[in-house]
């Protein structure tokens, strides 16, 4: 739940709403999330987490990580994301 | 008021630095999009670029000059010499103690700044080369056509990111126009192909991975490219009375303001800038044939865009022809304006639309006809260049044909 929690805070802070508005199911695009918040909110968590987002504004809302498209629409779907990057840096650290 | 003629054109492109061989490329859609070279890629997530490739300085410049030269100054003032040798003008003292130069550019002298940079932050050295302010300040570049040329007039830089180059060319017209000058050397100049500004603008998030596609569904993002148009402009009656060849006649010029978004292009400030421009023009929206766009291969320009040209030519947009000329030279930024206004008057002069590269697939919120891939042979009477640059800055200037 940690990750959850740093990436609400961390959408929140950067869209300045309070954080009990973002259920996991909230969409970025409800809350008025534009490309420029988008773009720092994906730079928020890059830093916060130490991992590259492969996200591209053309590319909509869709993220391809390891060849799979991955949704990047909720806050869930963010959280997700940022918890198959962290388990890919994991492997590779545990394995390097 | 004076009629304003453009007589002379000399680029340093992607695809070629002879006014044939950039036009031949862009009816042809052959892109200069391609693997970055000459420069570090490790640190990289694109590693494409439209980078002029083949342009050695030493073929221009003695080595004394070159220490004084970034190469976004090296563009610029190659370009201003074929343009002047193009408009077959000889300047006399006379002339040159009146004559404009007026340049636009986006970022200055960016390779002087990276290498700097690298050798303080990275290698720790102690000083840096004496000249490198004078190589690296955003005046360089039009300082240095000046020196080059014997220019003595009014000469400065414009810059409005990726609206410079278009603005400095409808400024140099202005001038010609109301008489303040007889004769100009403007366009645009850029050279930010660096691994610093690489990796700023990675941070955007819009650089295409694969290649850049205009107004296309499957778009992907922009590519940043390089290179530099210069013109001739002077008034038509001195044109005609020394027999110089006559690409196109400029006709008018817009700008406009957003104030709105910092990056993403508004419809409305936009199509205020087209309409300015055509009323200035004197040219109705249904005399205008062809429309090079600004056409940047985003998802944000190419929408809007398509959007702002619905607005500004309401129901004659149906027979507008429109097309991106990015999908083969980048996004050059400052020098953008100034390669697109040289295929339009190309256009005009050659009566045929250069198509829009790399166009695979419609996209339903790009609905007008963006001469895919193919170019047309079509009679253009007027023609209109766009540019709409970050900080929702607008130019377009329309051109008559000659």
């Amino acid at each position: 739940m940690e990750v959850t929690d740093d990436v609400r805070s961390i959408i929140a802070q950067s869209l300045k709403i309070p954080v009990e508005r973002l259920t996991p199911d909230t969409r970025l695009d409800e809350l008025g999330a534009e490309s420029l918040d988008v773009i720092e909110i994906v730079f928020g968590l890059e830093e916060k987490f130490d991992i590259s987002i492969p996200f591209k504004a053309d590319e909509g809302t869709r993220v391809t990580i390891s060849g799979e498209e991955m949704e990047f629409s909720t806050v869930s779907d963010v959280a997700n994301i940022v918890q198959r990057l962290l388990a890919a840096k994991a492997k590779t650290k545990a394995s390097g | 008021m004076n009629r304003v003629v453009v007589t002379g054109i000399g680029v340093v492109s992607p695809i070629g630095s002879s006014r044939d061989a950039f036009w031949s490329a862009l009816v042809e859609a052959r892109s200069g999009i391609g693997p970055i070279e000459g420069i570090p890629t490790d640190l990289f997530t694109t590693r494409i670029a439209a980078q002029v490739r083949d342009f050695d300085p030493s073929r221009h410049f003695d080595s004394k000059r070159l220490a004084l030269l970034d190469r976004f100054a090296q563009f610029a003032v190659v370009a201003a010499r074929a343009a002047v040798a193009d408009a077959q003008l000889e300047l006399t003292e006379e002339m040159a103690l009146q004559a404009a130069a007026i340049v636009g550019n986006a970022t200055g002298g960016q390779n002087s700044v990276d290498d700097g940079y690298y050798k303080v932050y990275w290698q720790k050295s102690p000083r840096l080369h004496p000249l490198i302010i004078p190589r690296l300040m955003s005046n360089a570049a039009v300082s240095q056509v000046s020196m080059d040329l014997g220019i003595k007039g009014p000469t400065f830089t414009i810059a409005s990111a990726c609206s410079s180059g278009t603005h400095a060319i409808g400024q140099a017209f202005q001038m010609v126009r109301t008489g303040q000058v007889p004769i100009a050397l403007t366009g645009g100049t850029e050279a930010c192909l660096t691994v610093g500004t690489i990796k700023c603008w990675e941070a955007l998030r819009v650089l295409s991975a694969d290649t850049c596609r205009p107004f296309s569904k499957t778009r992907s993002g922009l590519v940043l490219g390089e290179g530099a148009a210069m013109f001739v402009l002077e008034t038509r009656e001195h044109a005609m009375a020394r027999g110089a060849p006559i690409y196109a006649e400029l006709l008018g010029f817009g700008m406009s303001a957003d104030a709105d978004d910092i990056t993403a292009i508004n419809p409305d400030g936009a199509a205020r800038a087209m309409r300015s421009a055509l009323t200035d023009a004197k040219v109705n929206p249904e005399d205008v044939d062809y429309v090079n766009a600004h056409g940047t291969g985003t998802a944000l320009n190419d929408k809007g865009e398509t959007a702002a040209l619905r607005i500004a030519f309401g129901a004659s947009a149906e027979h507008l022809a429109v097309s991106s000329s990015k999908g083969v030279l980048g996004h050059s930024l400052g020098a953008a304006g100034a390669l697109e206004f040289a295929a339009t008057a190309l256009a005009l002069h050659h009566q045929t639309m250069p198509p829009t590269a790399n166009f695979e697939e419609r996209d339903p919120d790009c609905d007008l006809d963006y001469v895919p891939n193919t170019a047309r042979n079509a009679p253009i009477q007027n023609a209109m260049s766009s540019s709409f640059a970050f900080g929702g800055l607008n130019a377009v200037l329309v051109l008559g044909r000659a």
